[in-house]
């Protein structure tokens, strides 16, 4: 299992901003690392643009799964890892990251940053300590009792196929909510959300249903 | 742009001549890779060589390659001649374009045999062709082939002047063992489940090592690691359970000629336990029983780390066959199984299971009879037969079970654990 990539953005009104990225292509054939970096730089920007503020996805792109988090104010977090690597603890270090991100790092500069002219060194070190989850994130095996809430969007022709897909739906904080009002028994959701007609049908189920 | 064919056949001597020498300015190159590059630059070399790593330019191959495969060719069917050290570059340049070329291959064996070439530079030259071709099933015959001339090579001197293997070739021994090793586990890594790497692996140990126990103690926990950071990689715990196998095979021979000889002697009491026989009969001991107990310990703990990977419950599948099979083997040398942790009770109940007839059951799982199922192997079948004498074992199993699927929120994991279930009810039927 490994990671490749962890990167912090700004969602910008018209265009999303790079503000600060860690690679690790060690594990791709030399040649190939240039491009390999390129081609997730552009994807994590790609898959911000096209995320809704407040929501987390994990989207799937050959064989890499990217997970994105936008938080509510717009700075959001991407993390690109192969398919065996525990989602939950991509999540978990997203959130760890934005956390940190926005305590140091001052508000009027996410707009307008760059990797070279924000200063935010922590990233290479998380990439490399997260490089293995139970090391680094200990409560991994309770963790795993806990809900597994994601939502997984198959790429057939490239990344983000269907741009309006990602805004239409229930935001995984919302669901998360929900979730906090049904009984235990009845926390199974379902896998892979379509974001066709088959989700608008899913959220009017979690609607009805009443807290305790 | 339109090349002649006196332009083309200058570029590829060119390109060929700047590989060999980029070997011999840099003997450390670890890795080749091609980069794309759809125009020539001009004037430059397409051979790229940094850092210990030789790129060739991808506009290249489409000259390089056809020109050089003629080449050899032609040389093949006698229509053009070509001395050594011109065939011993050409081979070299096509096997790094194109390693599953046999017959480039097979031209280096001729080298090797008549004595011109040294095997050591096949096996450098097919690591490196790993690096890029990972799994090239033709590379790994040609290794395969590469090191049984070497051992062969270190065996023949020793056997005739002195009789017995000296020290000198179990130490290259070792070296090459290590050596193969590493490959494989670099390979393995760079294209998963690499089932042509593993079964390599496996062969070096049968082969070169000849399933030495300190060496198999050793795989056995060197893999661990990489094991428990590849959880979908089915070839990798695959290499741990022939480990397990190999081990339990040589102990269980132990125990029972040591038993044999020991119930001729005089009627002592059976042995206490494998590990006094294992201790007896030869060193270092090894606790099969044990070694089983802790692959499950880890098992268990990926399975509850990472929810929703096969892998991981048929290798949990294959640990448990083994515990079973083993408890079975050591009941029919009429010794009883007993473990640190295992209560007395257990050992009473092999006792009894022992004594009854084996039970014959029908094989099938799920339902009516479905050819698709009929490739079960003999063991298999042997296994569905025999009823199953762990029954605590069993039974912790199933708690193993219910408290996998009490707490576990992915929807893979929940299939998987319940499809284990259903294979240990058929076990016990």
């Amino acid at each position: 299992m490994k990671l490749y990539s962890l990167s912090v953005l700004y969602k910008g009104a018209p265009k999303v901003v790079l503000l600060k990225a860690a690679y690790d292509v060690s594990s791709f054939s030399f040649f190939q690392r240039s491009s390999v970096q390129e081609f997730m730089t552009f994807t994590s920007q790609l898959i911000v643009e096209r995320s809704a503020p407040g929501s987390r996805a994990s989207v799937k792109e050959q064989e890499y799964l990217c997970h994105v988090y936008v938080r509510s104010d717009s700075l959001a977090g991407v993390v690109i890892a192969d398919s065996e690597y525990p989602s939950r603890v991509a999540f978990t270090l997203l959130e760890k990251v934005l956390d940190e991100f926005s305590k140091e790092v001052e508000r009027i500069q996410w707009p307008v940053g760059s990797p070279a002219t924000i200063e935010y060194e922590a990233l290479d070190a998380y990439l490399s300590k997260y490089q293995n989850p139970r090391e680094a994130d200990p409560m991994t095996k309770v963790q795993a009792e806990l809900d597994e809430t994601k939502i997984i969007l198959v790429s057939r022709r490239g990344p983000c196929v269907r741009p309006h897909s990602l805004r239409r739906g229930l935001g995984l904080c919302m669901l998360q909510k929900l979730l906090g009002y049904l009984p235990r028994g009845l926390r199974t959701l379902p896998e892979r959300c379509d974001f066709g007609a088959n989700s608008r049908r899913d959220s009017a189920e979690w609607l009805r249903l009443s807290p305790p | 742009m339109a090349e002649t064919s006196e332009e083309v056949a200058v570029l590829v001597q060119r390109v060929v001549k700047d590989i060999t020498n980029a070997f011999r300015r840099n003997p450390h190159i670890d890795e080749i890779g091609l980069i794309p590059c759809p125009e020539a630059r001009y004037n430059r070399s397409p051979i790229v060589l940094v850092e210990n790593k030789l790129g060739l330019e991808s506009w290249c191959v489409k000259f390089l390659l056809p020109h050089v495969h003629s080449k050899l060719l032609l040389y093949r069917t006698r229509k053009q001649w070509l001395n050594q050290d011109e065939l011993i570059d050409v081979t070299c340049t096509l096997l790094l374009l194109n390693p599953d070329f046999t017959t480039a291959w097979n031209v280096r064996k001729e080298l090797i045999l008549s004595g011109t070439l040294n095997p050591i530079k096949d096996l450098y030259l097919g690591k490196l062709a790993l690096t890029k071709f990972p799994k090239s099933p033709e590379t790994w015959i040609h290794r395969r082939w590469v090191l049984q001339q070497l051992i062969q090579q270190t065996c023949w001197p020793s056997c005739v002047t002195k009789g017995v293997s000296g020290t000198v070739p179990a130490e290259r021994r070792r070296q090459l063992i290590q050596e193969e090793m590493e490959v494989c586990r670099e390979a393995a890594g760079r294209y998963p489940s690499n089932y042509n790497a593993w079964s390599h692996r496996i062969w070096v140990l049968q082969n070169l090592a000849r399933l030495d126990v300190q060496i198999l103690l050793g795989e056995l926990s060197s893999t661990k690691r990489w094991a428990s950071m590849h959880v979908s990689d089915h070839s990798g715990f695959h290499y741990r359970q022939f480990l397990l196998k190999s081990l339990i095979s040589q102990t269980v021979v132990d125990s029972s000629t040591v038993e044999q000889n020991s119930l001729r002697s005089e009627p002592a009491p059976v042995l206490p336990n494998a590990e006094a026989a294992a201790a007896s009969a030869a060193e270092p001991r090894i606790n099969p029983p044990h070694l089983l107990e802790e692959e499950v310990e880890f098992t268990t703990d990926l399975i509850d780390s990472y929810p929703g990977h096969e892998t991981l419950w048929c290798h949990r599948r294959h640990v448990f066959y083994l515990q079973h099979h083993l408890n079975s083997r050591f009941h029919h040398h009429g010794t009883p199984l007993p473990s640190a942790d295992n209560p007395g009770g257990t050992a009473s109940a092999l006792h009894l299971t022992a004594a009854g007839p084996p039970t014959s059951q029908t094989m099938d799982v799920d339902g009516p009879n479905d050819p698709s199922k009929q490739g079960y192997s003999q063991e298999t079948k042997r296994l569905k037969r025999t009823p199953i004498s762990d029954s605590l074992g069993l039974e912790m199993e199933h708690r193993f079970i219910d408290q996998v699927l009490s707490t576990c929120r992915n929807v893979e994991q929940a299939k998987y654990a319940n499809a284990y279930r259903k294979w240990l009810v058929t076990l016990s039927q």
